[in-house]
C-alpha cells in the first residue's frame, strides 16, 4: 500500500494549483522496547499519579495548567485551546521564492515529501524542473495538526520535498558561543586549512549506519533463534463468584428458566 | 480517480474513488456503501451519537488489508465534531464523534466499512449506558447455538426484571444488550454483574456454554464474553456493515423471531443483508431505540 498520507490538498502559486498529498520522508530507526513486569511479563501501563493524594488520577479529573511561577498555574480548557487553533490548510500557497542556500540548516525542522495526485503529474513535473533549474525554493505558511508552520518547498531528485522550518524566535542566540578574536599566526591558519583539505570528500551517507541499532537488531535476532520468547499471562478472570445476593438471585432465576423449558 | 463534491447541510465534502469495488466477490462499490449508510443514517446516527468512533478502514476492499484508527484522522474537515478522551496510559486522544449525516459520509469516504463504538459516551467514559453479552461461537458451533444461549439469557435476566435486546453481530455471533441509562452504574458494576451471569449460565449449561476465553475451551461451545463491559472496549455499532464477503449488517432482531429461528438449521438465515436492513428498518422502525433510553438498575449489587 502507498505511504499513508498525512495531509492532502493543493500546492499553489500565482495561477498554478497542483493536487498533492503529504507523506513522511524519514522514519527514525529507533528500536523501542515494551516495559514488562519482571514477575509475570505483563506489559506495563503508564498512569497519571497524584503525589499529594498518593493515588492514580482518572482521565476525567485531568486538566491543563500553564506554569507561570513555581506552583502557580493558569488553567486552560480544551475549548479555549481550540478557539486559538488555526483552521486547517487546504492549500500550500507559495508566497515567495528564495535561494535555499540562504537558509541556515539550523532552521530545518522536519522533512516530508509531496506526492502528486491524479491529474497533477504534469504541473508537478514542471514545477520540480523549474525549481531545480533556478535553484529556488518556495516559502509558504501551512497548518498541520493544529500548528501553523513556515515551510520550504524544494526540489530533490525529481520530487518535491517539504521542510517545516523553525520560526526565528525558536532559534537560540549564539552570540556568546564564538570566542573573542585573537591574533593567530599565518602558519597555524594554513596548517588547519591543509588538514581539512586532505580530508575533503563527497557526502556519501550510505557509508555510515546506526551501529547501535544494527547491533541491537542482530542481538534480538540471535536471541529469538536461541530462546522461546516469554509470554504475557492471559488476562484470566480471578475465581471470585461475585456478590452473594446476586449469585443467589441468579440461581433462583435459573431454576425457573430450566423449569419452563 | 473519480471525485465528486457533494454538499450536505451546507458542508462541502469531496467523495473519491466511488467506483472502487469494496466487496469484490459480491460487487458492492464505495458508492453502494455510501448509499447504504445514507439510507440507514436515520437509524444508525442516534447509536453513534457522542461516542468515540473507532474506524476500521478497508481502503482496498474487504479482501485486502485493513487498519483500525482510534484517533480522529488529522486531516478531518473542520466541521467534524471531535472529543478528547483519556487512554489507559493517561494521555488524551482526539476522537471523532459521528453526530450527523455529513460526518457519517466523510467517515465512509475513508472506507471505514465497520463502525465500532464504546458502550459509554465520550463525555462520561466510565458510565456505560448498557451492559452487553457478546456471544461468540467456537469453531464447531454457529449462530444457532448462540440463539439458544441468547434466549436463556433473556429469560434469566427477565426474572430479575431486566429487559434485554438482541442483534446479530453480522459475523458469527449475537449481541445481547441490557439498557441501563443511569449515571450511577459504572463499568465495574456491569463487569461484576455480567460475569456472574455468564458463570451461572455456563454452570447450568456446560455442554453449550463456556465462560473461558481460550480457544481450546470453545470449540463446539458458545463463549459468553462479558469482558466487553469495559471502558477501553468497543462493540460493532447496530446497523453497521461488516467486512465479510457480502455486505452483511449487524441488525436488531425481535425475540419472537429468534424463537422461531431456534429450530431452524440454516445459520445464514439469521444474517441481514444491506438492502434487507434498509427495508426492514423502514418498516419496523428502530428495534434498538429502547437501548438508548430505557432506564434499568442492576439488582443485588
Amino acid at each position: 500500500m502507498a505511504e499513508q498520507a498525512i495531509w492532502s490538498g493543493t500546492i499553489s502559486f500565482s495561477l498554478v494549483a497542483i493536487p498533492v498529498r503529504l507523506v513522511k520522508a524519514v522514519e527514525p530507526g529507533r528500536v523501542s522496547f515494551r516495559m514488562l513486569h519482571s514477575k509475570d511479563y505483563s506489559p506495563l501501563q503508564r498512569r497519571m499519579f497524584c503525589p499529594e493524594e498518593d493515588k492514580m488520577v482518572p482521565p476525567d479529573e485531568i486538566i491543563r495548567g500553564y506554569e507561570i511561577a513555581p506552583e502557580k498555574y493558569i488553567l486552560i480548557t480544551d475549548e479555549e485551546l481550540e478557539s486559538v487553533s488555526p483552521e486547517r490548510s487546504r492549500t500550500i500557497e507559495i508566497v515567495e521564492f528564495i535561494d535555499m542556500k540562504e537558509v541556515d540548516s539550523i532552521y530545518y525542522d522536519h522533512p516530508y515529501y509531496l506526492v502528486p495526485l491524479k491529474g497533477g503529474e504534469k504541473a508537478y513535473r514542471l514545477l520540480v524542473e523549474a525549481m531545480r533549474r533556478t535553484n529556488k525554493a518556495g516559502l509558504a505558511k501551512f497548518v498541520l495538526g493544529e500548528r501553523e508552520y513556515l515551510v520550504a518547498v524544494k526540489s530533490t531528485e525529481g520530487a518535491l520535498a517539504l521542510i517545516t522550518l523553525h520560526y526565528s524566535e525558536e532559534i537560540l542566540p549564539d552570540k556568546d558561543i564564538a570566542p573573542k578574536e585573537e591574533k593567530v599566526e599565518a602558519e597555524e591558519k594554513s596548517r588547519i586549512k591543509k588538514s581539512i583539505k586532505k580530508m575533503i570528500t563527497d557526502f556519501n551517507p550510505e557509508k555510515y549506519a546506526d551501529g547501535r541499532r544494527k547491533k541491537i537488531m542482530d542481538l534480538l535476532k540471535k536471541k529469538a533463534k536461541e530462546k522461546v520468547p516469554v509470554e504475557a499471562p492471559e488476562v484470566e478472570e480471578e475465581e471470585g463468584e461475585g456478590p452473594a445476593d446476586l449469585i443467589a438471585a441468579l440461581q433462583e432465576s435459573m431454576r425457573k428458566v430450566k423449569k419452563n423449558r | 480517480m473519480s471525485r465528486k463534491v457533494v454538499e450536505i447541510a451546507g458542508k462541502r465534502l469531496s467523495l473519491s474513488n466511488l467506483e472502487k469495488d469494496l466487496y469484490p466477490s459480491y460487487g458492492f462499490t464505495k458508492a453502494h456503501v455510501l448509499e447504504y449508510y445514507r439510507r440507514i443514517s436515520k437509524f444508525i446516527l442516534p447509536h453513534l451519537r457522542d461516542r468515540a468512533l473507532t474506524l476500521k478502514r478497508y481502503p482496498e476492499g474487504v479482501e485486502k488489508d485493513f487498519f483500525f484508527e482510534k484517533r480522529c484522522p488529522r486531516h478531518h474537515p473542520s466541521w467534524v465534531k471531535t472529543a478528547e478522551v483519556g487512554r489507559d496510559e493517561g494521555e488524551q486522544m482526539t476522537v471523532c464523534l459521528v453526530n450527523d449525516l455529513e460526518t457519517l459520509m466523510w467517515v465512509e469516504n475513508l472506507a471505514s466499512l465497520e463502525l465500532h463504538v464504546p458502550l459509554a459516551r465520550a463525555g462520561s467514559t466510565e458510565t456505560p449506558d448498557s451492559m452487553v453479552f457478546d456471544l461468540d461461537p467456537g469453531d464447531q458451533a454457529n449462530i444457532l447455538n448462540c440463539v439458544r444461549v441468547a434466549l436463556i439469557l433473556r429469560d434469566l435476566l427477565s426474572n430479575l426484571r431486566l429487559t434485554s435486546y438482541v442483534k446479530t453481530s453480522g459475523k458469527k455471533g449475537l449481541h445481547v444488550y441490557v439498557p441501563l441509562n443511569r449515571e450511577k452504574t459504572t463499568f465495574e458494576d456491569t463487569k461484576k454483574f455480567s460475569k456472574a451471569v455468564a458463570r451461572t449460565v455456563q454452570k447450568n449449561y456446560p455442554e453449550l456454554v463456556t465462560a473461558k476465553m481460550s480457544k481450546e475451551f470453545r470449540k463446539a461451545k458458545v463463549f459468553i464474553n462479558w469482558s466487553q463491559n469495559d471502558s477501553s472496549k468497543t462493540m460493532i455499532c447496530v446497523y453497521s456493515l461488516r467486512a465479510r464477503e457480502k455486505p452483511v449488517v449487524s441488525f436488531p432482531l425481535e425475540w419472537k423471531e429468534l424463537e422461531n429461528l431456534a429450530g431452524q438449521d440454516d445459520p445464514e438465515k439469521l444474517q441481514v443483508m444491506h438492502s434487507e436492513a434498509v427495508s426492514r428498518a423502514g418498516k419496523q422502525g428502530d428495534l434498538f431505540r429502547e437501548v438508548l433510553v430505557k432506564k434499568q438498575k442492576l439488582p443485588h449489587l
